[in-house]
């Protein structure tokens, strides 16, 4: 094992052109093999950081840097990240018209087996018969989501981003996740998960909190997650108290 | 005069962009305007003489006649300049099922006209597919003026797919019109086009539901690339009770390449419901980031979304 994380994210501040700070000088680090997660209340800027550290353009840092196995990827393109072995699960994965699941899981392994792709497809337990379907509107979101997990078990990146896997209608039970994790952990990722949910934070080996922006916490995820239940619902920070973090569209 | 070699040309063209004509199978196939080869088949009428500059062909599906596999139709023309018009009239008798596959081959063309005006009758609980694909060259600007008009009786069915997206459009103007006139008569038009370099591609889909119940659907998928134009025009007019019709529209603009939309959706019966959705620009940010993360460059991201989009 090495000294350098997987994943350092280093002082990043994302700010919009109307002076509004989306990340506020946030330090974060991913361990080799571990799970770390990012807890935080709706609208707290946990998308906000997975895109960040994605490297999509209008996400780019203003200041701070971000370092993948040692190197400096804060200019790097979206797919350059990818081919160094980071992706991400999406909170809201796009829908591709005319392409079957097929087809977009061979997206993340070329060469899989109709067999593989089975076999990816049932550990997020979807049925063969979905290889077929186009991911398009025929798809639900929740069935879009358990396909990015599908794309990842395919993938075996190095490092997993996962948004929010744990929620939203037609997921998967929290023990589904958890064995997920093992399973990426199994094949040498590592994996930042994203979440607004507490319990989830009891399979991680690390956590932060994120408030408005800001790393209010770190450090062990039973910690972490005392604080968010006790002292972030509701609210105990009177300038964010008044709805500002609990906003967001969806 | 020996046409052996155009026939092995368009043969072999027709087979690359899609299903093989088999010789067992119906089909007539056209160069300019010499009738090559033409074969009907039990159930199906065929009739065909050649005019000054193309063909002039009646095709007759019988009563209750179900064709098993879908009649072959090749339009073509190995030349680089001239015109080809093709006149033809495709009638389903009651009850009557099939699928026409029409194969538009100019591989050559630099300054062409291609023609086709078509009338198609589709009978009581007749169900119809018609799909034409076109194969241009990468050169030239050859104009395409495909004009349908449809007519679809009680319980009938008309499906029709129009796909221009080898080789260079030229300058098209794409004209379907159809007339649901039966209860429980229904239509739907798929039109795909991929304008690149000056190609100048007009879409015109009119689909009038005026049998009760009566369905529609005008569908047009085009990419523009280069400083290609693209414009699709689509209505559907609901005019009777119970008709349920649909316009969807996606243009996806790349480079200095321009697009409009004209979804008119109308309804002259207080019991019809029309809708539509058209979407036109850029491909959206979050496609393309969401295949990028998956390790692909922007462009063969572009590529993957654009060939899903005309497939
Ligand atoms: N592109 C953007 N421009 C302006 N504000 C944004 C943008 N993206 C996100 N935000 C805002 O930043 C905050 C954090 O959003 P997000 O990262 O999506 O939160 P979370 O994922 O924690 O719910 C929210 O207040 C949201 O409205
Ligand atoms: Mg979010």
């Amino acid at each position: 094992m090495t000294d350098t994380p997987l994943l350092q994210v280093d002082e990043v501040t994302v700010t919009r052109e109307n002076g509004k700070k989306l990340l506020d000088q946030v330090n974060l680090r991913v361990g080799h093999g571990e799970v770390t997660g990012v807890l935080g209340r709706n609208g707290a800027g946990k998308t906000t950081l997975a895109y960040t550290v994605m490297g999509l353009p209008s996400y780019r840092p203003n200041s701070g840097r971000i370092f993948f196995e040692g190197k400096d990827i804060t200019n790097l393109s979206i797919t350059d990240r990818s081919r160094l072995g980071i992706t991400l699960a999406w909170q809201y994965p796009a829908r591709y018209e005319g392409i079957t699941v097929a087809e977009y899981l061979r997206l993340s392994r070329k060469d899989a087996t109709r067999r593989e792709l089975e076999e990816a497809l049932d550990f997020i337990q979807m049925e063969p018969f979905y290889l077929d379907r186009f991911v398009d509107k025929a798809l639900s979101g929740g069935e879009r989501k358990r396909l990015e997990l599908a794309s990842i078990y395919l993938m075996r990146p190095k490092l997993a981003i996962l948004d929010e896997p744990d929620s939203g209608v037609d997921l998967l039970a929290l023990g589904d996740v958890i064995k997920l994790f093992k399973k990426l952990i199994d094949f040498g990722s590592s994996v930042l998960v994203i979440t607004h949910r507490d319990d989830i934070a009891s399979a991680c080996d690390r956590a932060y909190l994120l408030c408005n922006g800001k790393v209010m916490l770190e450090g062990q995820p039973v910690a972490v997650k005392q604080y968010f239940m006790s002292l972030c619902s509701p609210c105990s920070d009177p300038l964010l108290a008044g709805g500002v973090i609990s906003n967001e569209s969806q | 005069m020996n046409l052996s070699n155009e026939y092995m040309s368009l043969i072999e063209i027709a087979e690359k962009a899609g299903e093989p004509i088999r010789t067992d199978d119906a089909h007539v196939i056209v160069h300019a305007n010499n009738i090559i080869a033409a074969k009907d088949i039990p159930g199906l009428e065929i009739d065909a003489e050649e005019t000054e500059f193309g063909i002039r062909a009646s095709f007759t599906v019988k009563a209750g006649a179900v064709l098993k596999k879908p009649v072959h139709l090749c339009f073509g023309h190995l030349g680089k300049e001239g015109k080809q018009i093709i006149e033809s009239r495709i009638v389903l008798e009651e009850g009557a099922k099939a699928k026409f596959y029409s194969h538009c081959i100019f591989p050559n063309a630099v300054k062409f006209l291609h023609a086709m005006e078509g009338d198609i009758v589709v009978g009581k609980g007749a169900d119809m597919t018609y799909e034409e694909v076109h194969v241009h060259g990468p050169e030239g600007k050859i104009e395409v003026r495909p004009l349908t008009r449809v007519v679809v009786d009680e319980k009938g069915r008309y499906v029709s797919n129009f796909s221009l997206i080898e080789g260079r459009v030229g300058i098209l103007y794409l004209d379907v019109e159809v007339d649901v006139v039966g209860w429980l008569g229904s239509a739907e038009i798929t039109s795909k086009v991929y304008g690149k370099y000056d190609d100048i591609c007009n879409v015109k889909d009119t689909i009038r539901l005026s049998g009760e119940k009566s369905s529609g659907l005008a569908k047009a998928r085009v990419v523009l690339k280069d400083n290609s134009f693209g414009k699709f025009f689509g209505e559907v007019q609901g005019a009777a009770d119970g008709s349920k019709g649909h316009v969807d529209c996606t243009e996806i603009v790349q480079g200095n390449a321009k697009a409009e939309a004209v979804p008119v959706v109308s309804v002259v019966h207080p019991g019809a419901e029309i809708t539509h959705e058209a979407a036109i620009g850029r491909i959206a940010n979050e496609k393309l980031w969401g295949l990028m993360a998956k390790g692909l460059t922007e462009n063969e991201a572009i590529d993957v979304i654009v060939s899903g989009l005309l497939r």
